[in-house]
């Protein structure tokens, strides 16, 4: 579903696929995390407004939009920090207010990466291992360790450091530590908050390459104001503002067709402000 | 539009601020010098660590009981206070509602203005009279406790309060409950703060006099306490009794270095927990 265009002569726009499945590479997924009518106030603001839109078991989807359209907040919602919203969301056909074992273990199905990343005081390999449980899991540490940090590309750099400080890492690397924490735990849903807002180009291409990679096995929803970095990501495209979801649909498609007044004024002013 | 030109105004304005900032600063400078110059007769390791044998009464021999007296009292305090302490900021900053935390912040703020003298009132009350704990070592420690409990709340609430929120949401977007978070980054984290919050707190315990004086402290013939339930002597309850005997300049020039040991006691513990604080900030 898609919120109606403001202006007159401009029909709703529907979504390219429904909520129950989603088209990835020729295969149709069936939808492992959908949102339905998700509504947030905050402070007595609306946030959020009957936000629908659904993530298939893998693959890339985008969110773009201009600043204060609420991306941030439908992250913290499907993530669990934000808990007083209405409407339903919905992980593997499993409403997340009744998730067992509460918010806390929502939040090990359905990672967050924070736009600045945030590295705690201790070393690479305990920042890995921090959100590991059981025993099990903590017996083959070394060997989670070693995989997070060979997806999230950061491997090859701190193998020969991994009881060094995580604060002695460059800004870039940091970032990379937090995406290797996050998917250190197994999550089935990644949701990313701009992740390469204010990283150099290097890092942000090992950033991309390594979501790439994750989107093979799990779904991604990442929040970006760069619009070339959510056309280089493919996938599916979501562009957000105030609080509602405006239109959705295949990147090149959104990109070079978009349906909506809201979605062509946003990207002319975008590639304006790119010029 | 000012007469002065600029260059003048900012020299007038540097002089008022002298004016005022030097006194403040060499007052307590001269003060401090002139307590170690009264007590350079008397200042020796044999003062400092001499042993009474309980005649002399710290007059002709050391006031090594007296400093242990101090340091047991303010060390116990604290100990008794930490638990308290740290469940109160910890309650204040996870569990409490808006409304219980306002509560909290005032209620602290409004016990660390409260003279220490009222509660050590209420420890010879409660604790000496109607517990039957006696002056002991036991009731002043828990009198001292309460008194340098607001400092602890506050002290710890003011730590807590400088982790940032992105600092707990990275952690609850793992998956960590508020306890993991706690005990796992939390405390981690602000530990050289908790800890130069302790010492300050063992400084303020060692400075106050009136709540012991009626509930730990006697001044003649204890030396070292047996039990918890024996009374103590101090280096502050002793400056005090000595200053009262102030015919004899010898008995005088005691109190004196009793109050320059007493001020090094005090300093060290500052100088201490400012270290702290530099590793906590690197």
């Amino acid at each position: 579903m898609t919120a109606d265009c403001k202006y007159e002569g401009f029909p709703a726009v529907e979504s390219a696929s429904p909520i129950e499945s989603v088209e990835s590479d020729g295969k149709q997924l069936s939808a492992l995390l959908t949102v339905d009518k998700l509504s947030l106030v905050l402070g007595g603001k609306e946030i959020l407004q009957r936000v629908d839109f659904s993530l298939a078991k893998a693959g890339v989807t985008s969110v773009i939009g201009p600043s204060g359209a609420g991306k941030s907040s439908l992250l913290r919602c499907l993530n669990g920090l934000e808990t007083c919203w209405s409407g339903t969301v919905a992980v593997d056909g499993k409403d997340i207010r009744q998730w067992r074992g509460g918010w806390d273990q929502l939040r090990r199905y359905v990672g967050l990466i924070a736009q600045k990343p945030v590295v705690f005081n201790a070393s690479i390999r305990a920042n890995v291992c921090f959100g590991i449980h059981g025993w099990r899991q903590r017996r083959r540490a070394d060997e989670l360790v070693e995989q997070s940090l060979r997806q999230a590309a950061l491997w090859d750099e701190v193998k020969d450091r991994l009881d060094a400080s995580a604060t002695t890492l460059s800004m870039g690397q940091q970032q990379r530590l937090c995406i290797a924490r996050a998917i250190a735990i197994k999550p089935k849903v990644l949701l990313l908050d701009e992740p390469t807002a204010s990283l150099d180009p290097r890092s942000k291409q090992l950033i991309e390459q390594s979501m790439l990679q994750l989107a093979k096995d799990i779904p991604l929803l990442c929040v970006t104001h760069d619009l070339e970095q959510a056309q280089r990501l493919k996938g599916r495209t979501v562009f957000m503002c105030d609080g509602r979801v405006i239109e959705q649909a295949d990147c090149d498609q959104l990109f070079k067709q978009p349906q909506c007044i809201e979605t062509r004024e946003f990207l002319r002013w975008s590639v304006c402000d790119c010029d | 539009m000012s007469l002065l030109p600029t260059q003048h105004r900012d020299a007038l304005s540097k002089g008022m601020v002298l004016l005022f900032a030097l006194p403040a600063l060499l007052i307590p400078t001269t003060v401090l010098c002139y307590i170690f110059w009264q007590a350079m007769p008397v200042l020796s390791l044999s003062f400092v660590f001499g042993s009474a044998d309980g005649a002399g009464f710290g007059v002709t021999e050391g006031v090594f009981p007296q400093l242990v007296g101090s340091l047991l009292l303010a060390v116990m305090a604290c100990l008794i206070a930490i638990p308290f302490a740290l469940a109160t900021a910890l309650y204040h900053r996870t569990y409490a509602t808006p409304h219980q935390q306002r509560l909290l912040n005032t209620l602290f703020t409004m016990l660390q203005g409260i003279p220490p003298i009222v509660f050590g009132l209420c420890g010879l009350v409660v604790l000496v009279n109607l517990f039957a704990w006696g002056v002991s070592l036991l009731s002043g420690a828990v009198v001292l406790a309460v008194v340098v409990l607001p400092l602890l709340v506050l002290n710890t609430l003011a730590t807590l309060e400088r982790i940032p929120l992105t600092y707990s949401e990275a952690g609850s977007a793992l998956g960590l409950g508020k306890g993991a978070i706690i005990w796992r980054l939390w405390l981690p984290r602000c530990w050289p703060q908790l800890l130069t919050g302790l010492l300050l707190a063992m400084a303020r315990a060692l400075s106050e006099t009136a709540p012991i004086m009626f509930t730990a402290t006697v001044f003649s013939g204890v030396v070292w306490p047996d039990s918890i339930f024996s009374p103590v002597t101090t280096l502050q309850t002793h400056i005090f009794y000595l200053a009262q005997e102030g015919s004899d300049p010898l008995v005088i020039s005691i109190a004196w270095g009793s109050a320059a040991v007493l001020v090094l006691l005090v300093a060290s513990f500052g100088l201490l927990a400012r270290l702290l604080q530099k590793l906590g900030a690197h």
